[in-house]
């Protein structure tokens, strides 16, 4: 019992981390109807732009969100002004151009990280890196906590955004229909930028979020890349709240995997749950929510 | 009109390839392979043991190379991946037409590699690779007699030999009752597992529970709280640096309290490792296959000129183990009569026999191996953010920190 | 294409098979170059079975390593129990990609577009889990070691080029019956083509079966070749998956050469940087590798949709255009 306690609460705060990269996935696919494949390469910038900060400036992790996010945020719109939205508009036998588009932005980040920091292995420390806060036998690591406090926060931020600004129900309504939302005024073209550097900022928060606890590498990206889509399937497309949903559910599911069947496994649990979904609930979570 | 100019181009480029890699000049630089991991998850290793075949390549070609020739290492970036390191060893011996193979970081890699270099009759010193299987002729369809058609040599013992060190220590000091063992899901971990395992059954330790992951996971918990309700005496860990530390991290933010932590080498004598998982590393034991201030001739010397050289916290036996490697090359291109060909490297190899930083190298047949140097192992501790050497006692340069009180390390 | 002037086209192809017999030979002063060609080969196999997947039927698959690495397994299991030769791969690994396709084609084929891309990417990440953990089957992550047959290059090349010529022809061939006009019109507009009466779940079979064969012999034939895999090698989402996809759209979705033009290329430039353009620029070169390939990779996209075989009239007429300017 105790261990089914101790693991329901890991989980729960490792899939606020992935709840706040799924998000940014989420509105991605559901906006651009793309599967963005540089989703956590985009995060492992944010993680270098913070760790830079740490190691040359003395900034405390959770300070640089104010620095990291608007960097990444405008590398986003950079992305897709420059690179995704020219192709919305070419003739191209697949549709996937820009999957495959992304898959090349994603190289190269990679490796432009690589040539600029090596292979090397990065953390950051801080005082309160290795606290932890014990609640009988439950111990709750601190970053971990605060790491959840603000997703928690963002995600409410962000749904304000989307449900009580007009920029918010643009893209909310392009991602139900976007020729409806360009008849209906909507700029296609704004709002696509906007979204892609949107989902970029949100997936930057949860680097800067995941970076004391965790540590950080060029490659760090693709294994959360694979987590994000897997969160937006199961939450539904351009679903926020499904994000949610579907990042705590695949934390708990993997902590539970872990636990129960075998730690080699634990990957594979959310790429099951993931298939089952696809096939079984084909809107995700949302169908539930209806949000 | 087009293609012909295509063509041409093409053809002059091949040309200009083909006399470049068949211009081998009496007079240049003696030119030996080395693969290693320069990029990708390993790369901390790699750099470290590269750094220090530079650095005896540049001590023996400022004291006017060998036998008037210069000495060149060939480095070739086996990314970690072993059909990387098969197509860097092919590239090695067929366009650098090295005779000689260093290097190997990687269990799988090594062997992987070592089956090209077998195939083409190009001795490879591996020094790092460790499954077992590296220096058994079997696995390449060879016999125990066999000596003369096997071109593998290993200067670092087996992932099996590992213990043997840590083996008296339990066994006279620590005398634990059970142990659970935990380990990365590739061939160095589960074989380090299955050898440790047999040490234990050997000395009726109970083993509660032997459980693998995959490397890079960021959650540890749940492993770590079921192994901390088996309540072990000694947890044993086979580990890659970054997952090293986020093992003991973790334990440290659960409590899990056993007798004692065991690294088994690999991530956990590394700097790097102290270094992220801060005041978790403290008290932490490792088994290692050398320490700076080992009785070795040259051991501490070598260990403060690569402080000099390259600065950081030194080397751990990686870099000790490259050194090592490099001064076998060094000695056996010296014994070679001016011959620097596979077959004469070979049976100068054979008969190696000579004192390096990691100690004495001489390659012997025991145990189904051949070839393969056979060396006594250490336990190491991390005490005061630095790494000492605690047992054998006799050779020790700290006292053996047991038991240990977590709840006063980790506050 | 140029169909109506046969004659040359025949010329072509013709050219390009001698070249491609003679190209060992060209190189024989050097095995490396010649285990260059051979990856070209599997490439082009590998590229070549996406394509009729992804570029004539429309199916995009984003885990073309399940069969790949399906297909090597199949090689590698019966040696590593029993001692059979790697080389009854060559009839086993196509065979046993081919039932996986149909398996998987039960999950898949009820997802269309990029939620299809996930799916095959999320089944392939999944067999390359268990093939890892599944130690008593498979020997884990220790992977399986064969001590090749040859050192000589030759026979493997040949082997390599006959499952090159087998891919590239059985697909020229299938898209000349009525099921490639069936795969067309799936990829074009799937619930029209079923409205005109096209069974297009069994000619999705079809199509995933040919693919995944010749990706399953692409990965016998790695086996065989390389002696050695393990299931991040075979399996690998980037390294096998997303470089087969890459090998497509470089070349050209939807065309025969496609793929073999993308394969060259993605070779070429791989190997070039990779080794500091053979050894004649400063070794900081080989560093950039992979990023120039992702370079190229975005440049194609962006300005070459259709590829390097889809646009080349785009190619040429810009060569056209240049020299035209500089004559005047």
């Amino acid at each position: 019992m105790e261990l089914l306690i101790q693991s329901l609460i890991y989980g729960i705060l490792i899939g606020g981390l992935y709840a706040i990269i799924g998000i940014g996935m989420t509105l991605i696919m559901g906006v651009l109807g793309i599967i963005n494949l540089a989703h956590g390469q985009l995060m492992m910038v944010a993680m270098y732009i913070t760790w830079i900060l740490w190691q040359y400036a003395s900034i405390d992790p959770y300070m640089s969100i104010f620095i990291t996010i608007p960097i990444v945020f405008l590398l986003g719109q950079g992305i897709s002004k420059f690179l995704l939205f020219p192709l919305i508009k070419k003739e191209s036998i697949l549709p996937e151009n820009q999957v495959l588009m992304t898959v090349g932005i994603g190289m190269v980040l990679v490796e432009f990280a690589r040539s600029l920091f090596a292979s090397d292995y990065r953390s950051v420390r801080t005082g309160y890196s290795e606290s932890s806060i014990h609640l009988g036998n439950i111990s709750l690591h601190v970053p971990l906590v605060i790491a959840f406090v603000i997703a928690v926060i963002f995600t409410f931020a962000l749904f304000v955004l989307l449900m009580k600004t007009d920029l918010g129900r643009s893209i909310r309504a392009t991602a139900q229909d976007r020729e409806a939302a360009t008849l209906m005024g909507v700029s296609a073209k704004k709002i696509t930028i906007f979204t892609y550097g949107l989902g970029s900022a949100l997936v930057a928060t949860a680097g800067v979020l995941l970076l004391p606890v965790y540590y950080l590498f060029p490659d760090v990206g693709p294994v959360f890349t694979v987590k994000a889509f897997v969160i937006t399937i199961l939450g539904g497309l351009g679903s926020p709240i499904g994000a949610i949903a579907g990042g705590l559910v695949l934390g708990i599911a993997e902590t539970f995997g872990a636990t129960y069947i075998s730690m080699g496994y634990r990957d594979a649990v959310g790429l099951v749950i993931f298939i089952l979904v696809l096939v079984f609930m084909p809107g995700g979570l949302k169908q539930l929510t209806k949000i | 009109m087009n293609y012909s100019k295509i063509f041409h181009v093409l053809f002059v480029i091949i040309l200009f390839v083909f006399g470049l890699s068949n211009c081998s000049d009496d007079n240049g630089p003696i030119k030996i392979g080395v693969l290693l991991p320069l990029t990708g998850s390993q790369a901390n290793f790699g750099e470290m043991e590269k750094n220090s075949y530079e650095m005896v390549k540049e001590k023996i070609n400022s004291e006017g190379g060998i036998n008037g020739r210069q000495l060149l290492f060939v480095y070739e970036d086996d990314t970690g991946k072993p059909d990387i390191g098969r197509t860097g060893a092919e590239k090695l011996i067929n366009i650098d037409k090295v005779p000689l193979i260093t290097g190997g970081y990687s269990s799988s890699v090594t062997f992987a590699a070592c089956a090209v270099a077998q195939q083409y009759r190009t001795p490879f010193l591996v020094n790092t690779g460790s499954v077992d299987k590296i220096t058994q002729p079997s696995e390449f369809n060879l016999t125990e007699n066999d000596g003369d058609k096997f071109y593998i040599y290993r200067l670092n013992p087996p992932v099996s030999e590992y213990t043997s060190g840590l083996e008296s220590l339990l066994s006279e000091v620590v005398k634990p009752a059970s142990v659970f063992i935990l380990h990365e899901n590739t061939s160095f971990g589960s074989e380090g597992a299955e050898s440790f395992k047999n040490i234990c059954e050997k000395n009726n330790v109970k083993i509660l529970d032997v459980k693998s992951y995959s490397a890079g996971a960021i959650d540890f918990k749940p492993l770590l709280q079921n192994a901390k309700n088996t309540k072990p005496d000694i947890v044993y860990m086979i580990s890659y640096v970054m997952d090293a530390a986020l093992l003991m991290k973790q334990s440290r933010e659960i409590g899990f309290m056993p007798k004692l932590f065991v690294g088994a080498g690999a991530g956990y004598t590394m700097p790097a490792f102290k270094e992220n998982a801060g005041i978790a590393s403290e008290m932490v034991l490792s088994v290692t296959l050398w320490h700076q201030t080992l009785p070795i001739e040259g051991a501490l010397e070598y260990y403060n000129n690569y402080i000099k050289k390259y600065g950081g916290e030194g080397p751990d036996y990686h870099g000790a183990e490259a050194y090592a490697a490099a001064q076998v090359v060094v000695d056996v291109l010296k014994r070679c009569d001016n011959d620097y060909t596979p077959e004469k490297i070979k049976s100068t190899l054979d008969k190696t026999d000579i004192n390096t930083v990691f100690g004495r190298v001489k390659f012997s047949s025991y145990n189904g191996k051949l070839h393969q140097n056979k060396m006594s192992t250490y336990v190491v501790q991390w005490i005061d953010g630095q790494l000492k050497l605690v047992w054998p006692e006799n050779l020790s340069n700290a006292v053996f920190s047991y038991p240990i009180d977590w709840n006063q390390v980790w506050k | 294409m140029r169909v109506n002037n046969l004659h040359v086209f025949l010329n072509f192809e013709i050219f390009i098979l001698l070249t491609a017999v003679a190209a060992p030979f060209i190189f024989s002063f050097s095995p490396y170059f010649q285990g260059l060609l051979i990856f070209v080969m599997i490439w082009i196999v590998m590229g070549t079975s996406w394509n009729l997947l992804a570029g004539y039927t429309g199916l995009v698959s984003f885990g073309h390593a399940a069969y790949f690495g399906i297909g090597a397994y199949a090689a590698a299991l019966p040696y590593f129990h029993w001692g059979i030769s790697p080389w009854w791969g060559l009839l086993t690994g196509g065979v046993s990609a081919l039932i996986l396709g149909y398996l998987l084609g039960k999950i898949v084929f009820r997802l269309r577009g990029p939620y299809f891309a996930l799916g095959t990417l999320a089944l392939a990440e999944i067999l390359r889990i268990v093939f890892g953990e599944e130690i008593w089957l498979t020997n884990g992550h220790s992977g399986i070691l064969y001590m090749t047959t040859w050192v000589s290059k030759y026979p493997y090349y040949f082997v390599a080029l006959s499952l090159a010529i087998g891919a590239i022809v059985s697909v020229k061939y299938v898209m000349r019956t009525k099921a490639g006009f069936f795969f067309l019109s799936i990829r074009e507009d799937e619930v029209a083509a079923e409205a005109l009466g096209i069974n297009t779940r069994k000619y999705k079979n079809i199509a995933t079966a040919i693919s995944s064969f010749w990706a399953g012999m692409a990965g016998a034939f790695y086996m065989i070749y390389m002696g050695f895999i393990d299931p991040e090698v075979v399996f690998a989402l980037h390294n096998i998956s997303i470089i087969t996809i890459l090998v497509g759209i470089l070349g050209g979705v939807g065309t025969i050469w496609g793929p073999a033009v993308g394969a060259v290329i993605m070779v070429l430039v791989q190997e070039v940087f990779r080794s500091s353009i053979f050894g004649l620029a400063p070794q900081w070169v080989a560093k950039f590798h992979a990023l120039v390939f992702g370079l190229l990779v975005i440049f194609v996209i962006l300005f070459m949709a259709g590829g390097v075989v889809g646009d080349w009239n785009l190619v040429t007429a810009k060569f056209r255009r240049t020299k035209h300017a500089e004559k005047s």
